[in-house]
């Protein structure tokens, strides 16, 4: 068995005010791995620990729209005009009035598929196992605490003084998770 | 279930209620070793029922469609008439949880995970019903455009086609739609869950969701975007189920109206069915400090407005026959306000229009009891509505020579029956199974101190 790692420090806050707080001075002494966890989504939460990270996943869903209307639209062409072409009252065979709809369809369900997976990628899900999850009262996380957490893997660490910021804003526990 | 007091500045969550309590509320119906009464009751009924839909399956696909009543001239009947109901069903649920979504309206919060799951179940009888009216359902495979190696491929210029492409796209849209929204929740189960086996079955399902500020900030746009494609989408699917009509040239059918009349039909049908699932939630979970007299007041007059845009649609579908120089259409009018399928059509009149207006009082929109009455005479309305419009229809076509009558078999009314069946166990499985209460977004309505 290897020796048990320090993954960082945990602090525990009771209201989403002190923990942005808290999280924006961590930012301003240089600490860089800092990462929160929160019972619901805290308006520009994101923004205060990753600054001009701006996220690609409207991007993505937008290439999958398209990908989905060429998609969607070479499948019909082809069967109507090329692979089995068949005469309908006279109609054109690229008769592309009659494919919007399905070129439609197919363009949202890759637009949706594209922000699901995407989504899933970019939070790195599913991944059942994660150090924090061993942290003291974690379970808390997901209904009524808001949680700060800075890796050991930060150049700057110092857990005294991240304690002490810590305490300073008032969380009611802090605490070391080991990986 | 009495009039609940409702003064103008009443909050949407009752005070009380903080992060902790609704969590674990919402949690503890899922997690409580053993599930009410009721709810055996419940699902025991709607278990007998899916017999009934096994048994009405097993018989039809043994003897053929044969067994109902459909024939010549009347060859759609109950399943598709039953088709469209249940899609209307469902796009009530996108209707109440994406389009508010994007309106910004806090109400929804409380109610759209039961929306969303109605949806899916009720798409689930929806998918169903096309299949078992096939006459050889084994060959529902082939509408799929792929390369098969029969050479066959299917018309994709018929309303048909992009019908099943809407449904099968909408299934899939809405599961992915529905895990999106549920995700932190499961987490939430999964944190608060006690048994081992609970936490293992919860962890897998919540993914492994930490709740980090950039996973809700991803959720968050990824949510965003994924309501501003399901709103117009779920336009599209009821708007495509009016097309196949549309496209029919049978007299009542070939209208240019009908994609946006089917579409108010939905607005009424699926906020009516979800008002009578919230309310049942409401009570049998006790959930009626989280889901308030603000919630049913905004569905109540939701639906006010769906029966208002369906009596316009009436309207011009009287109108339009009357007024039109098309004598079939005319004949066909007249057979259906006084012909021998008239008390339908009347009944779904006072059902879907009159009686709705009744709403448009604040005592009558916050008496849980009327409002579960009102909704559910909109259901049977809507399926009347149905009715006359695929069989009364088809029975007075252009040439004389060509009419008959329908009349409905046991084996169609089992089908009714047992499909009600499917969607209840659905549901109720739901309901034990998954949080029916969107706790990350009440939560916030809570830390943004419960306003509107």
């Amino acid at each position: 068995m290897s020796e048990p790692r320090l993954f960082g420090l945990v602090g525990r806050f009771a209201s989403a005010d002190s923990l942005t707080d808290a999280a924006r001075q961590l930012r301003s002494l240089g600490y860089r791995e800092v990462e929160a966890y929160t019972p619901y989504p805290i308006d520009g939460l994101d923004e205060v620990l990753r600054p001009r990270r701006r996220t690609w996943l409207p991007l993505l869903m937008f290439i999958g729209a398209v990908f989905g209307a060429v998609w969607g639209y070479f499948i019909q062409a082809w069967d109507e005009v090329l692979n089995y072409p068949i005469n309908v009252g006279g109609r054109p065979h690229n008769s592309w009035p009659a494919f919007v709809v399905g070129t439609f369809e197919f363009m949202v369900l890759c637009a949706i598929a594209a922000g699901f997976f995407g989504l899933l990628a970019s939070c790195r899900l599913p991944r059942l196992y994660h150090p924090i999850f061993a942290a003291d009262d974690f379970d808390r996380a997901s209904v009524d605490r808001f949680f700060l957490c800075v890796g050991a893997r930060d150049p700057s660490f110092d857990p005294r003084r991240i304690r002490r910021l810590f305490e300073r804003h008032g969380a009611e526990r802090v605490s070391e998770v080991v990986a | 279930m009495t009039v609940i007091d409702l003064p103008p500045e009443a909050p949407i969550v009752e005070p009380g209620v903080d992060l902790r309590s609704v969590s674990a509320t919402v949690a503890d119906r899922v997690l409580q070793p053993k599930a009410p009464r009721w709810w055996w009751i419940g699902f025991g009924l709607s278990l007998t029922l899916l017999m009934v839909l096994v048994v009405a399956v097993f018989w039809l696909f043994l003897n053929g469609i044969g067994v109902w009543g459909v024939g010549i001239p009347v060859a759609w009947g109950f399943a598709i008439a039953e088709y469209v109901w249940w899609i209307a069903l469902a796009s009530g649920g996108t209707i109440v949880s994406a389009l508010f979504y994007l309106t910004r309206s806090p109400w929804r919060s409380a109610t759209n995970r039961i929306a969303e799951s109605m949806l899916l179940a009720a798409a689930a009888c929806a998918g169903l019903m096309p299949i078992l009216h096939l006459g050889r359902p084994g060959l529902f495979y082939w509408l799929f455009p792929y390369s098969t190696v029969m050479g066959v491929w299917p018309q994709v210029r018929s309303p048909l086609w992009w019908d099943f492409i809407c449904l099968l796209c909408y299934i899939l849209m809405s599961i992915m739609f529905y895990y999106t929204g549920l995700l932190p929740d499961v987490a939430t189960v999964r944190d608060l869950a006690q048994h081992r086996r609970k936490q293992i079955f919860y962890g897998i399902l919540a993914l492994g969701w930490r709740g980090t500020a950039r996973h809700w900030r991803n959720q968050q746009v990824v949510y965003y975007i994924m309501c501003a494609i399901m709103a117009p989408m779920v336009i599209s699917v009821h708007s495509v189920v009016g097309l196949d009509f549309a496209g029919g040239l049978t007299p009542g059918w070939h209208s240019t109206q009908f994609p946006p009349y089917f579409f108010f039909g939905a607005v009424i049908s699926g906020v009516a069915l979800v008002i009578m699932l919230t309310i049942v939630v409401r009570h049998g979970y006790a959930f009626e400090n989280v889901i308030t007299g603000y919630h049913l007041n905004a569905m109540a007059k939701v639906m006010l407005v769906g029966s208002i845009m369906l009596g316009y649609s009436y309207l011009w579908e009287g109108w339009g026959s009357i007024y039109g120089s098309d004598i079939a259409e005319r004949t066909m009018f007249m057979d259906r306000i006084f012909g021998f399928y008239a008390p339908a059509y009347w009944v779904k009149l006072v059902l879907n229009i009159l009686v709705p207006q009744l709403l448009w009082l604040p005592v009558v929109r916050r008496s849980e009891l009327l409002l579960f009455l009102i909704s559910g005479g909109i259901i049977v309305g809507m399926w009347l509505e149905r009715y006359i419009i695929v069989i009364q229809s088809l029975h007075r076509n252009y040439m004389p020579s060509y009419w008959g009558t329908f009349y409905p078999t046991l084996w169609d009314w089992a089908t009714l029956a047992g499909s009600i069946g499917l969607f209840l166990t659905i549901f109720f499985l739901i309901l034990r199974l998954l949080p029916i209460v969107s706790i990350a977004e009440v939560r916030e309505i809570i830390a943004k101190g419960g306003s509107k």
